[in-house]
């Protein structure tokens, strides 16, 4: 498997902005704009440099944060969503990984949902969450060939941290929680082609519209890399979700044709 | 895949691949006899074609002249020699004459559970003849010779007809082929 990372961070999550009272809407764009966002609401780490002032930067804006997120159910958006109707041409790249979502729980619990396309993935946890969700069992061994085989494999942790946030951050690590609860993969043949595979989001966090937000984020990882085509095969059930993430069954009525399907 | 020029009905073979027993298990060196083809091996080379399963020989800039020649757009060999590096599996036929490949097909995936084929062309001089089908039918048995058991292309409307004798059904259960289709620039 051939992965290349958009950025030379290595994944680490960096929590870029609060919007106080943001509620996490694939649809709609939250005007307020923190100070390092770019225009267009991702994060910038285009080269080391900008990557250290957006740490400085972000250590700043915890340290604030916990003043508002302390004793509020807050689900604040760290991450805006995509506004499908930019140009997606002179977006800023995607890094690798970054937050999605940022709540705090109501045992004071802070969950951060975290996406990232770099592809660390535990087989053993992807089976779980295949599991969860009713997929018949595949080999362990084949499931790990066929993620490393893949181009991209985008995941959605939930990492669960204690809400003390000024402590040490070897405390800090000692006492996170993370979780897969997300996964889709993509093949392709580094050129022209990528197919989207295995979209799965955990039962529980499903209707949040993380599966919307994996997809997409997917979606613009690939054409980030330049690949012009990308397709899916979609369950009857599913055509209509995809439909509204932008893509279109049998375009100029070319079908998807299966060989001796069960 | 796209067929330009005349094209012919195919004539019903007396043998075709099809799915028996063995198609349930995964057989990694199951031996396929070449007599389940429709053309065989021996019949391809009698008549001045050449089988092809790597890249080796493959002159990029002819292959594009192929593609070209059914209608798809002319590419960068150089993307298309990328392409080919991550290809999961290919097959071509070479005319021993003019040593320029006439049939192609490739197919990418994950190795293991899912296999696309992609650019299955024909060179409108050679249609009619029955080449594609020798390469769909090879390019097919490679796949599931490595377990491969999910088999999937995209088909335009008019070559329907070409993928179903070859064992290819459409929206099975009601699976749609989608594709992503980038917002115009306003």
């Amino acid at each position: 498997m051939i992965l290349i990372p958009t950025s030379s961070s290595s994944s680490s999550s960096y929590a870029c902005c609060s919007l106080p009272q943001a509620s996490f809407n694939s649809n709609s764009y939250p005007s307020n704009q923190s100070l390092f966002l770019s225009k267009s609401g991702y994060p910038i780490p285009l080269g080391s440099r900008k990557l250290k002032t957006l740490r400085l930067r972000a250590n700043f804006w915890e340290s604030i944060r916990s003043g508002f997120v302390k004793n509020n159910n807050t689900t604040q958006l760290v991450e805006p969503p995509s506004t499908v109707e930019e140009d997606e041409d002179t977006e800023p790249v995607l890094p690798v990984e970054f937050t999605l979502i940022e709540r705090t729980l109501q045992d004071g619990l802070v969950e951060e949902i975290i996406f990232s396309s770099g592809g660390e993935i535990d087989v053993y946890d992807l089976q779980t969450l295949c599991d969860k969700v009713g997929w018949p069992r595949r080999p362990l061994t084949k499931l790990a060939a066929a993620l490393k085989n893949s181009y991209m494999v985008a995941t959605l942790h939930s990492v669960l941290k204690s809400s003390s946030s000024e402590g040490d951050n070897e405390q800090q690590q000692q006492q996170e929680k993370k979780k897969l609860i997300g996964m889709a993969r993509a093949t392709s043949d580094h050129a022209f082609n990528a197919t989207i595979w295995d979209v799965l989001v955990d039962p529980e966090y499903q209707g949040q519209g993380l599966g919307k937000a994996l997809v997409e984020k997917l979606v613009r990882a690939l054409l980030q890399r330049d690949i012009g085509n990308i397709s899916l095969f979609a369950d009857s059930q599913v055509v209509d979700f995809y439909q509204n993430l932008g893509f279109e069954a049998d375009p100029e009525g070319i079908k998807g044709m299966f060989w001796y399907p069960k | 895949m796209l067929l330009r020029g005349p094209i012919s009905t195919p004539p019903q073979p007396s043998l075709r691949l099809r799915a028996t027993s063995n198609a349930a298990q995964p057989s990694s060196q199951a031996v396929f006899p070449s007599a389940s083809y429709s053309i065989t091996d021996e019949d391809l080379h009698s008549k001045g074609f050449l089988l092809r399963r790597t890249a080796e020989g493959l002159n990029l800039d002819h292959l594009n002249s192929v593609f070209v020649a059914v209608g798809f757009p002319r590419r960068d060999p150089a993307k298309i020699e990328v392409a080919l590096r991550h290809t999961d599996a290919m097959l071509w036929v070479e005319s021993e004459k003019t040593r320029r490949p006439v049939a192609f097909a490739r197919a990418t995936g994950d190795g293991v559970f899912n296999a696309i084929i992609w650019d299955v062309v024909v060179d409108p001089s050679y249609q009619g003849s029955g080449l594609g089908k020798a390469v769909m039918e090879r390019l097919v048995e490679d796949l599931r010779r490595k377990g491969i058991c999910n088999i999937a292309l995209y088909s335009e409307p008019r070559v329907l007809g070409f993928y179903r004798p070859l064992g290819f059904v459409s929206d099975p259960d009601g699976i749609r082929g989608m594709v992503y289709v980038r917002k115009q620039r306003k």
